[in-house]
């Protein structure tokens, strides 16, 4: 059953990854974004590969231009860049699905390259420690906290953090980043205001992750500090509802503990719906990391993409957006095998 | 069932529970902000808030004027000395054949805090000859500073007093007179207003001179019908409700209008997003099979979209304005999780008799949608407008921090955008960051307050025991 329920969810999900990298190239391309970058590249190419060839500075001005024409015609002519707008949309939709995502304009990586892929896989790692060391940490508080509210609805505790979470809720991570960054980095000094390591780096690892950590103090708590209200806010209503079951009040009538009902009458009905509604914030928390990351100046991909868009990089935007995509999937994926883990529905009839 | 039934029930919630009463209250003051900012601002903001000289008269980058009673010291607001504010003095002297201007004015300086600035424009108006203007700075101490003496060449001379070089060096020679050691960088703004002591070259030292200073402006011509006016600015340190930015632009301003910016693109936005997702919702669960099957996989695509990231690239490679972006924010949010919602909640409604009734004396599918459906579905719709208007507050104030909003419209995003940008936090120009935060936030709130009273009523789940 998990197999089959997985199988259909990858297939779907294929389907959604295709469909997102098919708009962001009809998006780039309906201005004829990505045939320019591709074309300048190419000429880019075959110019420099020419002027490397020996004897190339002999040539005559006019025989040099007929050259570089040719190959780059030909060149075009291999690539596909000479059919129609739809049949090229879909060799960059290939392209991009594949992860060919071609060169940066301005922006290069540590290691000095300008291949996309290169640049965004140094990044991604960054992304994904703050924000899955942070969406751990408050899932698990906010769980704790909304189970504790829930066991005494309507009490100053409750009051308290439902007030909470309804203003942390509305108010997205970034915008308290920076009220955070004034009030902890630059006013009270505890924190660095920004980046993810000291300049110069410590030389031992040990210093290092050190200073990465405490890099990392602010953003993290920022995070959590505007995360787990509202999902504390979710558990509570969830739990309060199947609190309200008659096997709860069978199982209390038949003496169990609070503890264990709480555990195997309370909570398990509730977890899959509250995994359904992280998943959605999940996702809209990903494209906050845009911002986020660009207040903290932490180097991940969201402020990539921030660089990219003050100095208008294009192709940068463009391979962002595709990884994006992928990321927003996966991330659906991982929480739909979770899904699967914890609904009884689905796991019991896999283990027979 | 009737409409105005539902709707009483919702309205009632909002009164009778606390959090809907905060929100109301709140948005009240903030929806008059908006009116007020509509009628009393005189002008057109948005032709004027990017024009620099609009704004010369201010000073820059200081604090609300209230500051004054946080700090319990008295900051010096902004003297501005009009050019009829000055006693004018005329004659020809016929012998030499000279014609002596003399503007004369007197300021009382009783502050705690140095000017931040100073600033001088003398208008000359001469035949042919360029007259020679002398500006003098008579202290309450006696002694007397001349700050310019030169030939004027335009018949608008702006003297930037706290940067000239000129300036700056005749300041110098009135401080070697004194006898003051001038190693240090020398401010105009602070040694002239500033105790004869060795420390009034110290921008940290040195301590205000307080009591009446006189500003002489000779103007000596060659023609009898030269005259000239002249205009002198100490800029101060405090400003208005809510101080300066670094281009000296009013905040206050910038502030109230960003009151119906911010209302009407959220509100749009919201009202659109909902009243479609819900629409759609309805479809789905009133006609079902394949329309139902359709939506519903669309919506759960729809919901995976890297909805921010096409919005960037679409206000990066086709550049948009404020109303044009609401139209893309729509476009991408055709879908959502209010389409869920709508399908639920109407299966619920489909069951109930009276549609039953509908269907039975022959009202067509549509009629009975769009007449008995929606009506029903409107407590919903209203209560996810509300809930969803903080999101787009914000999501005007992110692309604007991105640097993708509309340049011309000053919004609150955009000023905190601006005052990110501009190194407020580093300098602790707190003002320019919080004042705008804070309205964004208790906006946002306020809607996410009533958000929450309603949602209880529209999920009557969702109540405490």
């Amino acid at each position: 059953m998990l197999k089959k329920y997985l199988g259909k969810r990858v297939l779907y999900l294929s389907l959604t990854l295709v469909l997102s990298v098919y708009i962001t190239i009809i998006i780039a391309n309906a201005g004829g974004m990505i045939d320019d970058i591709l074309s300048a590249q190419i000429k880019y190419d075959i110019t420099t590969n020419l002027a490397r060839s020996p004897g190339w500075s002999q040539l005559p001005e006019a025989e040099k231009v007929r050259l570089i024409t040719e190959r780059f015609t030909s060149a075009i002519h291999a690539k596909g860049l000479d059919k129609p707008f739809l049949e090229r949309t879909f060799i960059y939709l290939w392209d991009a699905l594949t992860l060919k995502l071609g060169r940066s304009m301005f922006i290069t990586s540590a290691s000095g390259t300008k291949q996309i892929s290169v640049i965004i896989l140094e990044r991604l790692p960054r992304t994904i420690l703050l924000f899955t060391t942070g969406t751990i940490a408050y899932s698990i508080l906010g769980l704790v906290i909304g189970l504790r509210m829930a066991r005494s609805p309507g009490s100053l505790f409750d009051r308290i953090t439902t007030f909470f979470a309804i203003i942390t809720q509305a108010i997205p991570p970034w915008f308290f980043g920076i009220i955070f960054i004034l009030l902890f980095a630059y006013q009270l000094r505890l924190v660095p205001f920004g980046g993810m390591v000291s300049v110069p780096p410590p030389s031992d690892p040990l210093n290092y992750a050190i200073d990465i950590l405490f890099h990392m103090a602010l953003p993290l708590f920022t995070w959590i500090f505007s995360m787990f209200g509202s999902w504390a806010y979710i558990t509570r209503n969830l739990t309060m509802q199947s609190s309200q079951e008659d096997f709860v009040t069978v199982a209390r009538a038949k003496g169990l503990s609070e503890r264990m009902i709480m555990r195997r009458y309370v909570l398990r009905p509730s977890l899959p719906p509250i995994v359904t509604s992280i998943s959605l914030s999940l996702i809209a928390s990903w494209q906050g990391a845009i911002i986020t990351e660009t207040v903290f100046g932490w180097p991940g991909l969201g402020s990539l993409y921030f660089q990219a868009i003050s100095i208008l990089d294009a192709p940068v935007i463009i391979g962002l957006t595709v990884v994006y995509a992928y990321l927003l999937v996966a991330t659906i994926f991982i929480l739909d095998i979770v899904y699967g883990l914890i609904d009884p529905r689905i796991r019991v009839e896999m283990g027979q | 069932m009737s409409l105005s039934r539902e709707l009483k029930d919702l309205s009632q919630a909002l009164l009778t529970s606390k959090s809907g009463k905060i929100g109301i209250i709140i948005l009240t003051i903030v929806f008059g902000i908006s009116i007020f900012a509509v009628i009393y601002v005189p002008f057109d903001v948005v032709s004027k808030w990017n024009e620099p000289t609009f704004w010369q008269k201010n000073p820059r980058t200081v604090a609300p004027q209230w500051s004054t009673f946080l700090l319990n010291k008295e900051l010096p607001p902004t003297i501005n000395v009009a050019s009829d504010e000055f006693n004018k003095n005329e004659y020809f002297v016929t012998t030499s054949s000279l014609k002596y201007v003399t503007l004369e004015t007197l300021i009382t300086y009783d502050y705690d805090a140095f000017p931040s600035e100073l600033s001088a424009i003398i208008y000359a108006n001469y035949t042919e000859q360029g007259p020679l203007a002398i500006i003098t700075l008579e202290r309450p101490d006696g002694t007397e500073a001349v700050l310019y003496r030169n030939i004027l060449t335009n018949p608008v001379n702006r003297l930037y007093i706290s940067s000239d070089r000129d300036i700056r060096n005749n300041v110098k020679s009135f401080l070697i007179n004194l006898g003051v050691e001038t190693s240090r960088t020398i401010y105009p703004e602070i040694c002239l207003f500033a105790i004869k002591n060795e420390d009034m070259l110290d921008t940290r030292k040195a301590r205000v001179l307080k009591g009446f200073y006189r500003i002489r402006i000779e103007v000596i011509a060659a023609e009898e019908s030269d005259t000239a006016e002249a205009e002198f600015q100490i800029y101060g340190q405090v400003y208005g409700f809510a101080g300066t930015d670094s281009n000296r632009r009013d905040l206050f301003i910038g502030l109230i209008w960003g009151a119906p910016v911010a209302l009407a693109f959220g509100l749009s936005a919201a009202i659109v997003t909902s009243v479609i997702q819900s629409l759609l919702g309805a479809i789905s669960a009133w006609y079902g099979g394949l329309v139902d099957e359709v939506i519903q996989r669309v919506t759960e695509t729809y919901m995976i979209l890297p909805f921010l990231p096409f919005l960037i690239m679409i206000s990066i490679f086709y550049k948009v304005d404020i109303w044009f972006l609401i139209l893309i924010i729509v476009a991408l949010s055709l879908f959502g999780g209010v389409t869920k919602t709508a399908r639920s909640v109407t299966f619920q409604i489909m069951n109930e008799q009276y549609i039953e009734a509908a269907e039975s004396y022959g009202a067509s599918k549509r009629r009975i949608l769009f007449l008995y459906i929606m009506p029903r579905l409107l407590p919903y719709i209203v209560a996810n407008i509300v809930l969803a208007v903080p999101a787009y507050v914000f999501l005007e104030a992110a692309l604007s921090v991105l640097g993708l909003g509309d340049p011309m419209v000053p919004t609150w995003g955009k000023m905190i955008s601006d005052a990110y940008s501009g190194g407020a936090a580093v300098h602790g120009y707190w003002w320019w960051i919080l004042l705008p935060a804070l309205l964004v936030m208790i906006t946002a709130s306020a809607f996410a307050f009533i958000g929450y009273a309603l949602d209880k009523v529209v999920n009557p789940r969702l109540r405490e025991r």
